[in-house]
């Protein structure tokens, strides 16, 4: 009997904990969420908020629109083009570094550390240095373009150019981001186990055969993770975008980020902006789902 | 007792979090030195070199001259202030008055924080304004905000460079066409370190400020974008010509391509560029990059185009005025006739910020009358041309810069970018 008092005591002490969590994350997450749906349906604009009016069922007229204007699937494609580019490359460049850095190299220690530096330099700031390298009168990459090309090509404009500029926006993001993708799966390097990879070693195993074969396979939890808060990140980027290009030029970095950001805080229109925020919400959720099942049953095989 | 404890301390602290916060400053007692009212201003310029100074300047002598009043700024970045301003509002929390561009005023008249001006500033200090400067800021009939100084984008250009391609500086093109001729002069030129010399600047980065230079310069030729109802009115000659020359201008390497006003002033100021449309006040950028730029720069009224005459948006710096009851509208307006006063703005008009006088009694004050930069633009500001009210204007400058890289950076054709254009700007009115 007291045995069974001292559970239930413990039971709520446990739910009391969590108590705040719950509430918190209700206030501040789920609530808003709600909340940024249902004005996505309404006639809700900035006077609404300054004059605390409710907003006005408006017949899907932000949804109507925001597709009427064409601007929703060149967002998405951009988004989707963003997000895959960045993390593959990510990815690859990020495995590479780690496996350098959890080989035996001189300095390892050191590289490491100088590696985070892009990692703790702010989004803004970051975009601001890009932004000035790819500057298209006096920026540092004109200036090796030229050079390299032995003065065939004097004007060279990563960020200016429609075709470029969404990989010129990647290029900043990916040098932002390796760092932490590299941190990560060194610390799972780190954890395969050594025995396994001797013991392949002694059998004949080669080492691309042992990389795919050991040191994937153990690493798949941290890849896993790493990738879905890469696709978090990259889905809903907004200062590299708003700060190198501002979505341009022609449209060619306009992401789901901006869409939202010129219909809400541009144009002022908060239930057009909830609407574009609700699309782009819908898909990421997709696309995580999609991507946790997919990386699902590569765990089962 | 530990898990009490525990628990207690853990409720308290989320009660701070959720319910922490101030109550709003009470104005029922009179203002007086020993009880003062403070009133907010948001003002970006705070955060902008060159103009920190100044501002701490007004806020010094304004509480010596009123003990009475104090002023608080409320500061953001120039892209942020407004959100800060809206975002505090939401919040319950008002600033009184916003120190902005003319171009804000249709976003804070559409949410309703921008109030009627002749309902807080005394009607014969506003009488002094030029009534055709006062029509920018009107919207239904009510005046919405009251502008320090004005001025067009006018156009700046180097007389050095005109020299050396064999140019009369004293004798700057007036049409787009002259201008032409003068820019393929101009384009065979390079600067010092060998680097080129690009002819003519027009912002079309994607930034709302670069549409409203794109407007003006549909203006210069005769062109619409809106209707006096506030509708979309672009199928006109003077919109397509518009386009039409910056599709030229780009085919002969005469722009640089999406550059924003920062980029031209640079440009402008180290000798690569040779002429460009800016606001007067931009000016400053150029010199804060090489303080001797006065010794090239000279001004000329905006380009006729088509069938246009060179009719320009009216730009200015100005105060959007908030109403937060009589007390605080009392010391806004005390604030407000303190600051656009040749006694305040002189120095700071001749040395910071060059740009024409709002005032009409202004007219005449030594920081115009001996301007060098802005002398050759002067006659510029009786040939402005009002842009009509339209709540979502600043989304549709973006549309306009997005438009205007099309027929530059993408070569779509200038009809398809047109057609784009209306597509996206149509359902944002």
């Amino acid at each position: 009997m007291r045995s069974l008092t001292k559970k239930r005591g413990d039971m709520y002490y446990a739910m009391a904990l969590t108590l705040p969590a719950v509430i918190l994350a209700l206030l501040f997450i789920f609530i808003p969420i709600i909340d940024s749906v249902i004005k996505s349906f309404q006639d809700y604009k900035v006077r609404n908020i300054i004059g605390n009016i409710p907003g006005e069922w408006n017949n899907f007229e932000n949804y109507t629109k925001i597709f009427q204007s064409g601007a929703l699937p060149n967002a998405v494609v951009n988004t989707f083009s963003f997000v895959i580019l960045v993390i593959l490359c990510q990815f690859v460049l990020g495995m590479a570094l780690a496996l350098v850095l959890n080989s035996n190299v001189k300095c390892a220690r050191f590289f490491r550390s100088i590696m985070m530096t892009p990692w703790v330099v702010p989004t803004v700031i970051s975009a601001l240095i890009w932004m000035w390298l790819f500057q298209p009168q006096y920026g540092l990459f004109k200036y090796i373009v030229e050079v390299f090309t032995g003065g065939r090509v004097t004007d060279f404009a990563m960020l200016n150019n429609p075709s470029t500029a969404l990989l010129g926006v990647s290029i900043a993001a990916l040098w932002k981001q390796i760092p932490l993708m590299t941190l990560l799966l060194l610390a799972g390097l780190q954890n395969v186990p050594t025995d396994i990879l001797e013991a392949a070693t002694i059998d004949g195993a080669g080492s691309v055969r042992k990389f795919f074969r050991i040191t994937l396979p153990y690493l798949s939890p941290v890849v896993k993770v790493s990738i879905s808060m890469s696709i978090i990140e990259n889905f809903k980027q907004f200062p590299l975008f708003w700060t190198m290009t501002g979505g341009g030029p022609d449209g060619a970095t306009t992401n789901l980020a901006i869409l939202s950001y010129r219909e809400a805080f541009v144009s002022m229109n908060m239930g057009s902006g909830a609407a574009v925020t609700t699309i782009w919400m819908a898909l990421m959720i997709v696309t995580i789902g999609v991507y946790n099942r997919l990386f699902r049953t590569q765990d089962l095989s | 007792m530990k898990k009490i404890l525990t628990l207690m301390a853990i409720v308290l602290s989320a009660a701070g979090i959720l319910f922490a916060g101030g109550g709003a400053e009470s104005t029922a007692v009179a203002a007086s030195a020993e009880n003062p009212l403070t009133i907010k201003v948001a003002n970006y310029a705070l955060l902008e070199s060159g103009y920190e100074d100044f501002w701490n300047g007004v806020k010094e002598g304004f509480e010596a001259r009123y003990p009475q009043y104090r002023i608080e700024w409320v500061t953001a970045p120039y892209g942020e202030i407004l959100n800060q301003v809206i975002n505090m509002a939401g919040g319950g929390d008002r600033v009184d008055v916003i120190f902005g561009e003319e171009a804000w005023v249709p976003q804070l008249y559409a949410s309703g924080l921008a109030a009627p001006v002749t309902g807080i500033v005394d009607e014969e200090f506003l009488s002094d304004f030029d009534p055709a400067v006062m029509d920018v800021f009107t919207i239904d009939g009510d005046i919405y905000g009251v502008p320090l100084y004005v001025s067009p984008f006018i156009l700046y250009y180097n007389t050095d460079l005109f020299e050396q391609a064999g140019l009369d500086p004293d004798n700057p093109p007036k049409t787009y066409d002259e201008m032409l001729a003068a820019a393929q002069k101009l384009s065979q030129l390079t600067d010092a370190n060998g680097n080129k010399v690009y002819a003519f600047g027009q912002t079309t980065a994607s930034v709302v400020v670069s549409g409203n230079a794109l407007i003006s310069m549909i203006y210069n030729f005769g062109g619409d974008v809106f209707t006096e109802d506030g509708q979309l009115n672009v199928d006109n000659e003077g919109f397509r010509q518009a386009f039409e020359m910056l599709a030229l201008l780009d085919e002969n390497g005469y722009n640089p391509q999406n550059a924003k006003l920062k980029d031209l002033r640079n440009l402008f100021a180290l000798g690569q560029l040779a002429m460009y449309y800016d606001q007067s006040w931009g000016f400053n950028g150029v010199t804060s990059i090489n303080p001797d730029a006065a010794s090239f720069t000279a001004s000329a009224a905006p380009l006729a185009g088509g069938s246009g005459t060179g009719e320009a948006v009216l730009c200015s710096h100005c105060f959007i005025l908030v109403d937060n009851g009589d007390a605080r509208n009392e010391a806004v307006n005390t604030f407000v006739q303190y600051v656009i006063s040749e006694e305040v703005l002189n120095d700071y008009m001749s040395s910071v910020t060059p740009a024409y006088p709002a005032k009409e009694s202004m007219s005449d004050m030594e920081a115009v009358a001996n301007s060098g930069v802005l002398k050759g633009a002067a006659d510029s500001i009786s040939n402005v041309k009002k842009v009509p009210y339209v709540s979502a204007m600043s989304d549709i400058s973006l549309d306009l810069c997005t438009l205007a890289q099309a027929v530059t950076v993408s070569d779509t054709p200038v009809d398809e970018a047109i057609s784009a254009f209306v597509r996206s700007a149509s359902v944002k009115i």
